[in-house]
């Protein structure tokens, strides 16, 4: 299934997570076989979405990077009994939408479909069989390794690219979130199929599975179509914990030259885990500082005062141990010293005190907008299955504009000085910064 | 790009939304009005939340303007949320953040729109918003001067840096000599440098009136109530005179062209196109319906023509596409690209690809391949539905090129009704040497062993 290479900052986007009002009726089972289930009814559209997620993000690559990113190409590109061609095209003419997508933290595969009588069911039975009976053939393995090689060097030339892996690198060290998601072409070249197999076998288990399901189902009819998808799959079991990362310990830079226009530039830190009691305080703080576009003090100061770049922002990636903090911008090489300067004189600023009015006013856009944040089948299932996999409690989503609205300027900047060091950050700059 | 998430996207996009339409099914139909100043007014009712979108559209954009002052459209999208006779620079973006509200705007080759998706019971605020900067912008020196460097900086992150882009921006004034639709959405960085405040002030002032607007929105609305609040907010302003653009056909391409951009990249690239019409510019509308049937057998889901043979049968390319903007006003490009497994076989490649043109002037298309791409486009059609925005984007960019709102549920009927015939005399008639553009990328041959791309802890 094709992996969906994501931006870093579109990946921030995605988690930044935000609720529901209490309409959205979550509703919460096991299967026999122990995948965790999460189902909401959307009676009103004839479709329905399902999502997949197993612990098998980049993550659990060990010291063969790419290999979780690689694995989720090939789940699905064939199967005991359908070639490729017959899986692709059982796929179109059913007008269905079959994919993978694989971060640092999980694998995730999913389908939509039509639910008309006589869709639904063959659609049904071509994503479990894609999913759970999955072949890996050598050909499809050196091709998809070959493609995958291919967009590696892209990358390679791609200022944003570079930035955003020099970046997790100097972050995180050794832990194993410091790597691309997708590898390098070092080690994509050492791959092995019998390390997709092994990779497959480990951790494509039913115990190791998060199923979300929206659509315009019943539960008894969610519940079958559950424990249909998971009755082939082994039990298995969860893989151990991650380690937690390290903070650096002292102030960190690295400027990677490169021929290019414009100055690349990241600085950040270790930020929370999913699930974190200060997140609330420290969302709504950066919601404020770089997260809400034009609303934020970064796109003011850097953008609306001095004209020094087009996109300034930043964002947490809480994981399910604690994902970074980062703060982003290009701008003309001539510009990024200066830029940089303004980004952390901006901080600094905020971290002394919050402006009454900016306070009322960023609490004002996080709660008015909840509606927005449900209001289609996508965005629902895409906040179900989170709430699923990391283990977030049922309630979450109603629970976030209650928590969000009780908070104080005093318990933000507090959670703020706890969690955040100005003096500790790492710094890339991918260009010829001046 | 604040404002402008879309400016390159738009033109796929708009073919993107139209391959969704599909027959008509039972879901709400659109309402249409016209307000006594010419404006029109296009609602969608969608329950499903209390929500919903409010886009305007203004009928002008890179292909309404001069050598010189490209991407003009797109500046001056960015000088409206600079102030108006009532609001502070930055203002209107502040009182939507307070609603809870998301807003920004996007340019294209066709037109220039601004939304704002709101809780229902925000409509009236936006409106007034809205409305008011359609005629009482103010475009301050300073910030022009300002905001002209954001859009430098724009430019150099979306283009200077990146050569696929920059190839795109290449192949599109190659293939066009004459047509304004050579014109770079974002506009040439020498243009972008020259811009006057009274360029701005001028370019607003000739397009940006109730007349040249359309109004679209889609939600939980009711349609005679946003009827009545656009009488309020729009209906007021006196139409003005717009002056109709000079044709500008493009003139017939005698003779294939090629061009080479060397980049910094190791990967290089294809990318090739031939003069197509679009809806608007078809004598006969037919042959774009066969057009578009014929995109989607090249490139309509994994099991059609161009990932099949050219990714996993012959495996010359890692990456393929084909695109049709059926929808865009002037005449437009039947594109092709591509990206070589390795660099050696991109020769291989360009041959595979126009081997695969031929095959659609020699034998007629099957059943089944058709069947798949109308199973494809009936399945699209119930998905998009899952998006007010979506929903709203389709009316929108179908009306503000002169299509008629229904365009859309009469899509999918036109598309059924194409003969293998009808595919077979497109490709024949366009799809031909004399009528080809070839842009190529190639690494730029300089040594980048200084560049260290990301080892880790190897």
């Amino acid at each position: 299934m094709k992996p969906v290479y994501s931006l870093f900052i579109a990946g921030l986007l995605s988690f930044a997570s935000l609720p529901l009002w209490a309409n959205v009726d979550i509703q919460t089972w096991q299967t026999s076989k122990g995948a965790k289930v999460m189902f909401v009814a959307a009676p009103e559209l004839p479709m329905l979405d399902i999502q997949v997620v197993f612990d098998a993000g980049s993550a659990r690559d060990g010291d063969k990077w790419g290999l979780a990113s690689l694995t989720t190409t090939l789940v699905g590109t064939r199967t005991a009994a359908m070639t490729e061609e017959q899986i692709n095209a059982r796929t179109n003419e059913l007008g269905a939408q079959i994919g993978g997508d694989v971060d640092r933290d999980k694998a995730t595969f999913s389908l939509r479909t039509i639910t008309r009588e006589g869709v639904l069911q063959p659609a049904l039975d071509l994503f479990k069989t894609s999913l759970t009976q999955s072949r890996f053939d050598p050909e499809i393995f050196e091709r998809e390794r070959q493609r995958t090689l291919v967009g590696l060097r892209q990358q390679q030339h791609s200022p944003e690219s570079l930035a955003q892996n020099a970046f997790w690198k100097n972050l995180y060290g050794d832990h194993p979130y410091a790597h691309p998601v997708s590898g390098t072409v070092a080690t994509v070249e050492q791959l092995k199929l019998k390390d997709v197999q092994a990779f497959y076998q480990r951790y494509f288990v039913a115990a190791n599975a998060t199923i979300a399901i929206v659509g315009q189902l019943d539960v008894k009819q969610a519940k079958q179509i559950a424990e249909n998808l998971t009755a082939t799959l082994p039990q298995g079991e969860k893989p151990q914990a991650l380690p937690q990362p390290q903070a650096v310990s002292s102030v960190k830079r690295e400027i990677v030259p490169f021929d290019s226009s414009q100055t690349y530039f990241r600085m950040g830190q270790i930020g929370v885990a999913r699930g974190d009691a200060d997140y609330y305080a420290l969302f709504l703080g950066n919601h404020l500082l770089g997260g809400s576009g034009f609303g934020s003090l970064l796109m003011e100061e850097v953008r609306e005062k001095r004209g020094l770049v087009y996109g300034v922002g930043s964002g947490f990636a809480p994981m399910r141990v604690a994902g970074p903090w980062v703060s982003y911008l290009s701008t003309k090489n001539a510009s990024a010293l200066e830029a940089e300067k303004v980004v952390r004189s901006t901080i600094e600023t905020f971290l002394k005190s919050i402006d009454d009015t900016h306070f009322e006013a960023i609490k004002e856009n996080l709660v008015g907008g909840f509606p927005l944040r449900i209001d289609s089948n996508a965005k629902i299932s895409g906040y179900i299955a989170m709430i699923g996999y990391y283990g977030l409690p049922l309630d979450y989503l109603e629970q976030f504009p209650k928590r969000i609205q009780a908070l104080s300027k005093q318990e933000v900047l507090q959670a703020w000085r706890k969690h955040f060091d100005l003096s500790k950050q790492v710094t890339v700059m991918v260009g010829q910064p001046a | 790009m604040k404002r402008n998430t879309r400016v390159k996207v738009m033109k796929k996009l708009a073919w993107a939304a139209l391959a969704f339409s599909l027959t008509a099914p039972a879901h709400a139909k659109i309402s249409e009005f016209s307000l006594d100043n010419g404006m029109k007014v296009l609602v969608k009712e969608d329950h499903r939340a209390p929500v919903v979108v409010q886009q305007v559209w203004y009928r002008v954009g890179s292909t309404y303007e001069s050598p010189g002052k490209t991407g003009l459209s797109h500046m001056l999208e960015h000088m409206m949320f600079k102030g108006t006779k009532n609001l502070q620079p930055g203002e209107f973006s502040k009182i939507v953040s307070r609603l809870g509200g998301e807003e920004n705007a996007f340019t294209s080759a066709n037109y220039t729109a601004y939304y704002q998706v709101v809780g229902k019971q925000h409509l009236e605020k936006v409106m007034q918003l809205e409305s008011d900067r359609m005629r009482h912008l103010v475009i301050d020196e300073s910030e022009f001067l300002k905001e002209r460097d954001v859009v430098t900086e724009e430019r150099r992150w979306r283009l200077e840096d990146n050569p696929y882009s920059k190839l795109n921006e290449q192949f599109n004034a190659t293939a066009f000599l004459n047509s304004p639709a050579r014109n770079p959405t974002i506009g040439w960085m020498t243009d972008i440098r020259s811009y006057t405040v009274d360029d701005l002030r001028d370019w607003y002032r000739q397009w940006y009136a109730p007349n040249n607007a359309t109004l679209v929105v889609v939600g939980d609305v009711d349609p005679q109530q946003v009827l009545s609040l656009a009488k309020r907010y729009y209906g007021a302003y006196q139409p003005e005179k717009i002056e109709a653009t000079k044709p500008q056909v493009e003139i017939e391409q005698e003779g294939l062209r090629r061009i080479e951009l060397k980049g910094n990249t190791q990967v290089p690239s294809l990318q090739m196109g031939f003069h197509v019409p679009s809806l608007l510019t078809a004598e006969n509308s037919r042959e774009v319906y066969a057009l578009a049937v014929l995109s989607a057998l090249l490139d309509g889901g994994e099991s059609s023509r161009l990932p099949q043979t050219l990714v996993r049968g012959k495996q010359l390319a890692a990456g393929v596409s084909a695109g049709y903007s059926a929808t865009d006003r002037l005449d437009t490009l039947f594109e092709l690209t591509a990206t070589p497994v390795e660099a050696g076989k991109l020769p291989a490649l360009e041959k595979a690809l126009l081997d695969e043109v031929e095959k659609l002037k020699t034998a007629p298309v099957s059943a089944a391949e058709l069947q798949r791409v109308l199973a494809m486009e009936e399945a699209d059609h119930v998905y998009y539905r899952d998006s007010i925005q979506a929903q709203a984007m389709i009316i929108g960019s179908l009306v503000s090129v002169g299509l008629p709102a229904d365009t859309l549920d009469k899509w999918i009927d036109n598309l059924r009704s194409v003969t293998p015939e009808e595919v077979m005399a497109v490709a024949k008639k366009y799809l031909t040497r004399d009528n080809l553009t070839i842009a190529t990328l190639y690494p730029d041959g300089k040594d980048h062993s200084h560049i260290k791309p990301y080892k880790g802890r190897l």
